[in-house]
């Protein structure tokens, strides 16, 4: 049975957080750019443009990644990395601070194909994640820069996020 | 027995007393509360002040004697339109009440007309008195009150309040004791020290964090606060409710004005910027921030006031600082600003993880 362990105004609130810290450990925010990775991480990344845009009155370029042409679940037979058809990202990234956000981080394996996919689309200053939920279990060395919420979990259990623009509300339920 | 407020620019209101029957002089302050009185009656703020209640019939929700905010008294007088002399579940009215704590009271008073003059001239000393003649107005109007409210209120002797959680060192400037609940109930292991200790002996308890307290009267009058969060700001994680987040203010070159119309009132709403989310917290100050120096300073507004656009809460933008002018606390009022200790420990906790990172990596 899925039990809710956060709401939406802990959620709200885990948002407004990782943006004030954005600001305070980047001492100005020009070069920022914000990559959401497909689904809920693009709504993830909005939420915090607009909370930037709300206290510093600038406008960071948001945009979409979509990793499944990265994805590592498929044989090496069955992918051929010379021939990856890519979404183009719409925003340049040369030399810009990306900040990639997430709604899970859970194996890294999502976000080492989204940082392959970030390479092959530019060639950034310096990737930063920031992810609502860090549930665990890496299995590779990867590491958040702003997390919304710790929930250490067992790998039996699920995370489920839901999203406003998606979901109809806000929450996160373990199950 | 009938008794009269006399205003400092020679207005009267005339009343009946209850209470004690002293001569008292203070500042007067219009309140907007309609509930939690107990609670405005016994917060440290409102030392040197003479409370005026708005609301048409004060005490008739009862009066609550667990509700204290600290343990003796602090304001000067209590002005009221009328009061419930018996309450369904209360065994004490009132004015019963107000007797007992020997605070002087005057009633009848038409408070919306006395409201409206406030509004109107700005805040001013008052006198409740026995009599009105020239020589009791002369009186009011050569009275200069005292500065030095916050030593009055403030803790002489240091003490603990243990817990298992972070070390919080509150430098007291009027502390209530709901924001003592507050960091109890986030298990808070915190210490409380005078307003004048330097940032030295404050250094030495090794805190997690700092908190400067509200209090009452201008921030300027106690230079020695703004010294120590220059000195502590840089090393530590403070937060500032209130007086003390004037005094941050003051501390980093931005400049403090009265308010026209100050806020006293137990839930007025206030718009948190990143979210556009909407809170109704308790009010209780007279002075806000400087629009002008805040906009070149390294601050971010993080809270407006809805009704008149007034800074009531702003953040460093690279140290870990931050600071509510109104009261997060609550008590009296609706606990919608608790978040705003959660956000204080998420900033500790937020800078103890990236100087872990910084010794692992060095």
């Amino acid at each position: 049975m899925a039990k809710e362990i956060i709401d939406g105004q802990t959620m709200t609130r885990a948002l407004t957080r990782i943006t004030y810290e954005i600001i305070e450990r980047n001492k100005g925010i020009d070069d920022l750019v914000l990559v959401g990775i497909k689904t809920r991480g693009v709504f993830v990344a909005h939420r915090i443009e607009s909370r930037l845009k709300q206290l510093e009155n600038i406008k960071i370029p948001v945009a979409e990644l979509d990793i499944t042409p990265y994805r590592d679940d498929k044989t090496h037979d069955e992918k051929d990395i010379t021939n990856i058809k890519a979404e183009p990202l719409n925003i340049d990234i040369n030399n810009k601070h990306v900040i990639l956000t997430d709604d899970v981080l859970y194996t890294g394996r999502t976000i080492r194909a989204a940082m392959d996919a970030l390479m092959s689309a530019g060639r950034p200053k310096k990737i930063s994640l920031a992810v609502l939920v860090d549930r665990g279990h890496r299995e590779l060395p990867i590491r958040a820069d702003f997390v919304g919420k710790n929930i250490p979990t067992s790998q039996k259990e699920k995370i489920k996020v839901s999203m406003k623009e998606i979901d109809g509300e806000d929450k996160i339920e373990i199950e | 027995m009938k008794r009269y407020l006399i205003l400092e620019d020679g207005t009267v209101f005339p009343g009946e007393g209850f209470g004690s029957s002293i001569i008292t002089t203070g500042q007067l302050v219009i309140s907007n509360n309609r509930t939690g009185i107990e609670q405005s009656v016994t917060d440290p703020n409102t030392e040197g002040q003479i409370i005026a209640f708005t609301i048409p019939s004060v005490g008739s929700s009862g009066i609550n004697r667990d509700f204290y905010e600290s343990i003796n008294s602090q304001c000067k007088g209590v002005v009221i339109g009328s009061s419930s002399l018996s309450t369904v579940d209360s065994s004490v009215s009132f004015e019963d009440w107000i007797t007992g704590l020997k605070i002087p009271g005057i009633k009848g008073v038409d408070v919306r007309a006395l409201s409206k003059h406030i509004s109107e001239h700005g805040e001013m000393k008052a006198s409740i008195m026995d009599t009105h003649d020239e020589h009791a107005i002369d009186q009011i109007k050569a009275l200069v009150l005292p500065p030095d409210l916050v030593k009055r209120v403030s803790t002489r002797q240091s003490y603990p309040n243990p817990n298992m959680g972070l070390k919080i060192v509150i430098v007291d400037l009027g502390l209530k004791y709901s924001i003592l609940r507050q960091l109890s109930y986030r298990d808070c292991n915190s210490i409380i020290v005078n307003y004048n200790s330097t940032a030295e002996e404050i250094e030495n308890l090794h805190p997690d964090g700092i908190i400067f307290s509200n209090g009452p009267g201008d921030p300027q009058d106690i230079p020695n606060a703004i010294k120590t969060i220059q000195i502590l700001q840089k090393k530590h994680p403070v937060l500032g409710i209130g007086l003390g987040n004037l005094l941050i203010a003051l501390a980093n070159d931005c400049k403090i004005e009265k308010l026209k119309e100050p806020h006293h009132e137990s839930s007025l709403a206030v718009k948190e910027v990143a979210s556009g989310k909407i809170d109704f917290v308790n009010h209780n100050h007279s002075y806000t921030l400087d629009q002008k120096y805040i906009g070149s300073s390294d601050f971010i507004v993080t809270n407006i006031c809805v009704a008149d656009g007034t800074i009531e809460g702003i953040r460093h933008e690279y140290l870990p600082i931050m600071g509510v002018l109104f009261e997060p606390e609550a008590a009296p009022g609706p606990t919608d600003g608790y978040y705003v200790f959660d956000e204080f420990i998420d900033l500790i906790e937020s800078v103890k993880k990236q100087e872990g990172a910084r010794d692992q990596w060095n």
